[in-house]
């Protein structure tokens, strides 16, 4: 295997990864994952911003490079993107254009397993839950209180109020409660409303979850 | 050793005042020592409500500047024996007084009266901060409207933040009628959202509208159906165990003449 398909490079503002203009990508992977390995715990628990100059890569190759970033470099990826091509001296080019397309896969990944907060109690009108984890409330969700989570949001009653799951941009978040009754309803960047008909009762037995199926909320009975 | 109750609900217009009015004077009654404290400053109206407009002459910001002693500023209600008023200041607004103030001059009052009322202004700002500094209990005064509601649940947030600890709630101006056609809140969707204990339901009644210009507070008239209900919240706040008003039977002859013949 020919070396040095990629070379990192370290710079006051973060990484730089420089990828030889006729490298083939399966190669560059290989061999960045390879130098990140190498380089053992020195990433771990960083908060850097990612760049790469060189060879032009198409979006799911950017994010195949992420994810492989996120997982085995151990570090905080605040942004990636392409380097910018003129370079201006003393600004901040890490704004780049890259850093929104790539949101979504910097997102919270603790929906299976991670840090969860819990609240006893109604949470009322005007107070505002926010978490970097999941959310379990034992309680309501009153009108005009919000939950903000990046990862799941359990409320072991009634919502009524806006609730945001995968705030952060994780689609697979759900949203649990024992009756959805919500002013609305965001997972990710997807929101919806409550329909403007008055609401129909019924008698739910079980609790509902919503989630996301092909880009719209779902409100579906637990089975 | 007395207590301090504040009276508040979020919104204006919802009958804080009159609901202050008409406990106080239901607890001097019940031979209860009573002091209600107008924290509306700028915009007062207990004294009006209670008909005591023309003896003000020292208030609530004369007392917390020490212009006058505490005993001086309180107006007693010759009606009613045990029956105190400290009045608000007109021509100041909320931040003559700060909330370690109020704290102060409640703990002081507490030395020596049963009760002590306070009629906390609408909003949630520095009014609403002073009024509920030094107060032990609080009563949320709703009605059932979703705006009055939604408000009074901030309300009740806040009070829990504030460490005021298992707020009543009293809902007035219900209309059972309405309630009865669907048109209104019942007394149980009010309560499935804001999940606290029920003092009391005040009917909509328009001899409140009556009293109040005159400043005559209903609880005393014994043949108004509002003040009947106040009568039952002040004996609740007492500690007695007394049955919600039957609303639905008591709304004037025909219903009365229907229920005799089981219609």
């Amino acid at each position: 295997m020919e070396l040095n398909s990629v070379t990192l490079k370290g710079t006051p503002n973060g990484l730089v990864i420089i990828i030889r203009e006729d490298s083939n990508f399966a190669e560059v992977l290989s061999e960045l994952e390879e130098k990140i390995l190498s380089a053992g715990q020195f990433f771990r628990g960083a908060s850097m911003n990612v760049l790469y100059r060189g060879k032009f890569i198409n979006k799911n190759q950017e994010n195949q490079i992420l994810s492989m970033l996120i997982e085995k470099s151990g570090a905080q990826i605040k942004s990636f993107g392409r380097e910018p091509e003129k370079m201006d001296v003393g600004t901040d080019n890490m704004k780049t254009t890259g850093y929104k397309t790539h949101m979504n896969s910097l997102f919270f990944k603790g929906i299976e397993e991670g840090p969860c907060k819990f609240i006893r109690g109604t949470v009322r009108s005007g107070s505002l839950i926010k978490s970097d984890g999941n959310v379990v409330i034992i309680g309501d969700v009153n009108p005009g209180a919000e939950i903000k989570a990046l990862g799941n949001i359990i409320v072991m009653g009634v919502v009524r109020g806006i609730v945001h799951a995968g705030a952060d941009g994780n689609k697979a978040a759900v949203i649990v409660a024992m009756k959805l009754k919500p002013v609305q309803l965001r997972i990710a960047d997807i929101i919806t409303r409550a329909p403007d008909e008055p609401d129909i009762e019924y008698e739910e037995k079980s609790a509902e979850m919503a989630y996301v199926k092909d880009g719209y909320i779902i409100i579906d009975k637990i089975h | 050793m007395g207590e301090v109750l504040v009276v508040t609900s979020g919104k204006g217009g919802v009958g804080k005042t009159t609901t202050t009015a008409n406990i106080g004077t239901g607890l001097s009654l019940l031979g209860k020592k009573v002091v209600l404290i107008d924290t509306d400053i700028g915009l007062r109206n207990l004294d009006v409500v209670l008909g005591l407009e023309n003896r003000i002459v020292y208030d609530l910001v004369d007392v917390i500047e020490g212009a006058c002693r505490t005993k001086q500023a309180l107006i007693k209600d010759k009606r009613f024996d045990g029956l105190y008023l400290l009045p608000a200041a007109q021509t100041r607004d909320k931040s003559a007084v700060n909330p370690e103030q109020m704290l102060n001059l409640c703990e002081e009052l507490k030395e020596e009266y049963d009760y002590i009322l306070i009629d906390c202004p609408a909003g949630i700002e520095q009014g609403f901060k002073n009024a509920i500094a030094g107060a032990d209990k609080a009563i949320v005064v709703t009605t059932p409207e979703v705006s009055a509601v939604r408000d009074a649940d901030r309300i009740i947030g806040l009070l829990e933040a504030n460490e005021v600890r298992a707020p009543k709630l009293i809902v007035n101006r219900v209309r059972p009628d309405m309630v009865k056609r669907g048109d209104m809140m019942s007394i149980n969707d009010i309560i499935d959202i804001l999940a606290i204990d029920l003092v009391g339901v005040v009917p909509d009644d328009e001899n409140i509208i009556v009293s109040t210009n005159r400043g005559e507070p209903a609880v005393a008239d014994n043949k108004s159906l509002a003040g009947q209900a106040y009568r039952n919240i002040t004996k609740r706040i007492m500690g007695e165990d007394i049955p919600l008003l039957d609303l639905e039977s008591s709304q004037g002859f025909i219903s009365k003449v229907k229920r005799i013949f089981k219609l």
